[in-house]
């Protein structure tokens, strides 16, 4: 089995849904207890997965069935897809731990519909991501992402209140109509060039006004699935309603999905497309989304409000990275040899391994950042920011890994955050494109300022004492705590580790680019 | 004379232009997932015209659109269903009609307060 | 026998293990008695593993890498004297103290990336510990909790990360203009006079130390922050953490290639520094903020030398910098610790302090034989004869007159009790400061080469030292004469700009949360989707 590692892609897919499966016919009660079992499991499977694709140096390619593309699907795992599964598995492993006795059946009492509900959804969310970063194929993302809302949508109103279904509702509504146009530029891609598997594409597409169509249509309906500005509008409800361990998963890596296949789609399937002027277009979007999302962010009086519009603004930083990879001067596709334009045209890797880390290391933090911010509002009874004085009195491992993991947002040193910082800092250089240098730094001064409004009371507050209405359980807040060192720790291995961002991109393996 | 395929996609776009209106401008969730439905099925209908005219002209017919739309049709299925599963949970709860586009302002005001 | 290895990471082992034995409750309650001896290790690798190869931490592409050399050792030594003696009076400050678990931690942290500015050999290390001192630093700010505190705070923070983008901004132009992956600080030196973005860089590393340093305009933070904290954390504050600034010019800047402008321009907003804040300085009643201003003017004048050493690409100012900074340091620290065995000593055993206070505060303006007067020779080759010399002998003058205004104040802070004495712990760590701030300059003139002792005591040189002293004396009989005519200045004077300021700042930001309130329509959003596939369709059009 092991001698090909390909199909540790295909194990990927399957352990999560069989433990969807097993979860559905088990019940409620062993439910948590069969995705805590194949959360290590996956765990290794993921790092396998890392370690195949840095020893073949290339991306890993399974055909489903033995069939070729166009007529066949494959899965496909490159380096990029090989580092957001295993964020993935420890993401998904930790919120599980986090979770372990919220959503628990007690021996002795009625099973309760939110102990299978989250289990089975957070299997089939784990699943969905996958499935995202391993497709090779533009509509099976599309089903990929569809799966990924329909296990969302429901752990946002798991508590099924009134205000976290209407956010819900919304969500799915956007989610759905932007899914709608993505299918529609893959149907226009499909009738164009007649295949929608990304390795065929990334030789067919070519200039023309299908095509432009295609890829507007496909990134604006994947822009509103990940909330870029000013599409942004259905997330901080969503996200601030559900629950701490759902809210965690949503933010550090449902959104980043879409992203990724946003990616996929403009450097992979379609890159005779990338153009600067397009690429400088995300770009602002992206810059408005860190203005807006951290202005909001500071006038919150709710913290999980507050963590979901700085997720707004982060996921701006990760829209940078577009015109950083692209040189804005060297932007003419009319040159005959397209190739070697494009070649020339791809400079910057720092933008490249910049924009990983920084969704690698935003993940880590923002999932700390809802759990602390879940167990304060549970040891408090509410989240409202002005009561948090000296909170860390009572809580001191919570506030301090809110702290560690704000650390990284800031891009304070030596956090993955300040890593990724420092590598788009470089691109802005390299490309001369020092605008974008001024949008990175002045964000982190508005992420200082928001996350001082919840640090300052709840480290320096003049309270003595603290009562707490619920206790913590110790193990929850070192979940926690984990979660944002990974985030810091991250900081230090940049340069080498992200030399796997490379390996296997289609642009790279197909151009023969530098 | 319009050809079956030309008129088909005049139809598609009828039906996508329809359904992106409904979509945008109309407040209640019923009409809007009725609209997502047009929408998606103006997407279908575009998908079958295009197995007779893109990589699949001069065939008989492509089989990988086919394979496509009917996929497409489940997922938009189960999309429906899980929307009025939402709508009517949420029409439980609050026991009236709501419109979606503006949000509810509780969202934003401060936390339910248990404190003194 | 330890290696120089061993010591370099014992002296930053043993406050990081500190650190980390305030996880448990009983540690932290019984941590200050330790504060006295957290720095003792990095003191003794300033003495003994001066010019060592450095030492790299380099695994898995891991860039760690100090260097111990001549000007990091001397600002080391000196910074881990004043933390221990700052540490033993704290130590004392403290006791019953209930917030006294939290001062330790950000006691430690700050100290930890204070002793590390001075020995960081790469971009890396040196802005990791320059962000944990500043950032740690607002922790003792704010440590007494009081609205004043607060606002000290604010300002300090935002104007501390402020610096933090400058530098990050300037390391990243550094980093980029070095060929290869090398981070290191002594590769960036030599890049960075044939860097294609030489200018925005010396800029904004000039722009990020000057604001730690207190350069006008960039020093609004100080004369609020220093004063609002703590006793022993105002000394180490404006003893050692200013100096950070100093060794970052030192470190950064290229002394041996001129930069005629940038050696102008630094100068200049040095001199101007050292003037402006004594006349600000003079207006204060507070002896903090008045020590503060002083801290200002005193960075001033090495800013006017290192700029001097930038203009001509002289390589001694560097040296000579470094000896001034390291006599500021120790005679700066003293006197904040004086300032507070002073408010609490009652007038029967004031003299006990205000002499030898007085002395020090006499010496930072060049008293003759003290170790102001060795720091003001150690520059004097360095600023020249001309214009600028004789702008540094004037700031001597303004200095003096600062210093006199200072003790006025500081007499007029005793306790009111007139049998008061000040706890052994204040007195102790007041009498090593003292001690340390004569002795350590005397010795370090010589050992280290700066100059020889026989030129200290021609009569010549004592009159040059002492006339201004003589000026300055007499202009302060006519500020306690006509001083009350001078108009109140707030503490950090141009922060009045701010209010206004900030109403516009948030005037801004409720625009901004309108217009994202009118974007949460679903029709609003709905239409912004169709427009932007039009607007990408569009550009990419046209791009074609």
């Amino acid at each position: 089995m092991m001698q090909d590692p390909s199909n540790l892609l295909v194990l990927a897919l399957v352990l999560p849904v069989a433990g969807l499966l097993l979860a559905l016919v088990v019940g409620g009660r062993y439910a948590g207890r069969i995705a805590l079992w194949l959360m290590p499991v996956g765990l290794a499977i993921a790092v396998m997965l890392v370690v195949s694709v840095i020893r073949a140096d290339d991306a890993l390619v399974y055909d489903l069935g033995g069939w070729m593309p166009p007529l066949g699907v494959a899965l496909r795992a490159d380096g990029l897809s090989a580092i957001f599964i295993l964020t993935t598995v420890a993401v998904i492993g930790a919120t599980g731990i986090f979770a372990r006795t919220e959503f628990r059946t007690l021996p002795g009492q009625p099973e309760t519909r939110t102990s299978l509900t989250f289990w089975a959804l957070l299997l089939a969310l784990w699943g969905a991501l996958n499935l995202v970063f391993l497709s090779n194929d533009l509509f099976s993302l599309f089903v990929a992402l569809e799966l990924l809302t329909f296990s969302a949508i429901p752990l946002v109103c798991l508590d099924g209140r009134a205000g976290t279904l209407a956010a819900g509702l919304r969500y799915l509504l956007f989610a759905l109509f932007g899914s709608v146009l993505y299918l529609l530029g893959a149907v226009l891609l499909y009738g164009a060039y007649g295949t929608l598997d990304i390795g065929l594409l990334s030789g067919l597409v070519r200039p023309e006004p299908v095509a432009w169509g295609a890829a507007a249509l496909m990134t604006v309906g994947l822009m509103a699935k990940t909330a870029l500005f000013p599409l942004h509008f259905w997330l901080p409800p969503a996200h601030a309603g559900a629950p701490a361990a759902a809210s965690a998963v949503l933010s550090a890596l449902v959104i980043k999905a879409s992203l990724f296949l946003i990616v996929r789609l403009w450097f992979d399937a379609m890159p005779a497309l990338m153009n600067p002027t397009a690429a400088q277009v995300l770009a602002t979007l992206g810059a408005a989304a860190i203005l807006f999302g951290s202005v909001l962010a500071l006038r919150q009086a709710r913290l999980k409000l507050l963590i979901a519009y700085s997720t707004v603004a982060q996921i701006g930083y990760l829209f940078l990275i577009f015109p950083l990879i692209v040189r804005p001067e060297s932007g003419s596709f009319a040159a005959a040899d397209l190739y070697t334009e494009l070649a020339a045209t791809v400079v910057s890797t720092s933008a490249w391994s910049g924009g990983v880390l920084q969704a690698v290391s935003h993940a880590f933090a923002k999932a700390a950042m809802f759990m602390a911010a879940g167990l304060i509002a549970q040891s408090l009874g509410h989240d409202r920011i002005a009561d948090l004085s000296s909170i860390g009195r009572a809580l001191p491992i919570t506030v301090l890994a809110f702290a560690l993991a704000g650390m990284s947002l800031m891009g304070l040193p030596p956090s993955g955050g300040f890593a990724a910082k420092w590598l788009l800092l470089t691109a802005t250089i390299e490309t001369g494109q020092w605008w974008w240098a001024l949008v990175i730094l002045g964000g982190g001064l508005l992420t200082g300022g928001y996350l001082f409004r919840v640090l300052a009371p709840a480290l320096f507050g003049s309270r003595q004492s603290v009562t707490l209405r619920a206790p913590v359980a110790r193990y929850r807040e070192v979940v926690v705590l984990a979660l944002a060192l990974c985030s810091v720790l991250l900081g230090f291995v940049r340069l080498g580790a992200f030399d796997l961002v490379q390996i296997g991109r289609l642009a790279k393996a197909g151009m023969g680019l530098p | 004379m319009i050809s079956t395929t030309t008129l088909f996609g005049l139809s598609s776009v009828i039906l996508v232009g329809l359904g992106l209106f409904g979509l945008i401008v109309n407040p209640q969730p019923l009409r809007k997932i009725l609209a997502f439905n047009l929408l998606g099925s103006g997407v279908f209908l575009l998908f079958g015209v295009i197995a007779r005219r893109g990589a699949g002209a001069g065939l008989n017919s492509d089989p990988v659109p086919q394979a496509l739309v009917i996929t497409g049709l489940v997922v938009a299925f189960a999309a429906t269903a899980l929307a009025v599963a939402l709508l009517l949970r949420l029409f439980q709860e609050t026991g009236q009609a709501i419109t979606l586009d503006t949000e509810d302002p509780s969202i934003h005001a401060p936390a339910r307060s248990n404190d003194p | 026998m330890i290696s120089a290895e061993m010591l370099l990471l014992i002296s930053f082992a043993t406050p990081v293990a500190l650190l980390l034995a305030c996880g448990w409750r009983m540690v932290r309650e019984r941590m200050p008695t330790l504060f006295a001896f957290a720095p003792l290790p990095a003191l003794a690798t300033a003495l003994w593993a001066v010019n060592r190869p450095p030492w790299v931490f380099n695994e898995a592409r891991l860039h760690i890498t100090f260097v111990l050399d001549m000007p990091g050792a001397i600002l080391l030594g000196v910074a881990a004297l004043l933390w221990s003696a700052a540490g033993l009076y704290a130590s004392t400050y403290l006791r019953g103290h209930p917030n006294l678990g939290r001062f330790s931690i950000y006691w430690l942290l700050t100290l930890t990336g204070s002793l590390g500015v001075f020995v960081a050999a790469d971009l890396f290390t040196f802005y990791l510990t320059f962000a944990l001192l500043s950032l740690a630093a607002y922790g003792l700010v704010v440590f007494d909790g009081t609205p004043r505190a607060r606002r000290a705070g604010i300002i300090y923070l935002v104007l501390a990360l402020l610096g933090e983008i400058f530098l990050l901004m300037g390391f990243v132009l550094l980093a980029s203009a070095i060929p290869g992956d090398s981070l290191a600080i002594r590769d960036a030196l030599a890049t960075l006079p044939t860097s294609p973005w030489r200018d925005p860089t010396v800029a904004l590393l000039i722009a990020g130390f000057g604001l730690k340093m207190g350069l006008v305009p960039l020093h609004v933070w100080l004369p609020i922050a220093h004063p609002a904290a703590p006793m022993p954390a105002s000394a180490v504050l404006s003893g050692a953490i200013i100096k950070a600034g100093v060794i970052g010019l030192i470190r950064f800047l290229p002394f041996d290639v001129p930069l005629p402008d940038w050696g102008v321009a630094l100068t200049a907003v040095g001199l101007l520094t050292a003037f402006y804040s004594v006349v600000i300085g003079i207006t204060q009643p507070n002896p903090k903020t008045v020590l503060a201003y002083s801290s200002v003017s005193q960075m001033g004048v090495v800013a006017a030398v290192l700029g001097m050493g930038l203009a001509a690409g002289q390589s001694n100012a560097v040296m000579a910098a470094t000896f001034y900074s390291a006599h500021h340091l120790l005679a700066k620290g003293a006197l904040f610790l004086a300032v507070g065995v002073v408010a609490a000593t009652g007038p029967r055993r004031l003299w006990w302090v205000l002499v030898p206070a007085a002395i020090l505060a006499l010496g930072i303006g060049g008293l003759p034989l003290t170790g102001g007067a060795l720091a003001k020779l150690a520059v004097k080759p360095v600023l020249g004869d001309g214009r600028v010399e004789l702008l540094a002998t004037l700031s001597a003058i303004g200095t003096t007159l600062l210093m006199l205004h200072f003790l006025h104040r500081l007499a007029a802070s005793a306790s009111p009790d007139p049998s008061a004495s000040a706890p052994i712990g204040f007195a102790l760590s007041w009498m090593l400061m003292f001690v340390a701030a004569i002795g350590v300059p005397w010795t370090l003139y010589g050992v280290t080469g700066i100059g020889v002792y026989d030129d200290v005591l021609q009569p010549k040189i004592l009159w040059a030292a002492l006339w201004p002293i003589l000026i300055g004396a007499g202009l302060a009989l006519g500020l306690w004469r006509w001083g009350r005519y001078l108009p109140p200045i707030p503490e950090g004077d141009i922060v009045v700009v701010g209010q206004p300021a900030l109403r516009v700042v948030v005037r801004c930001e409720d625009a901004l949360e309108r217009v994202e309130g009118g974007l949460r329509q679903w029709p609003v959003a709905g239409l912004f989707m169709l427009l932007l596939i039009l607007i990408l369709g569009g550009v990419m059009f046209h791009g074609y």
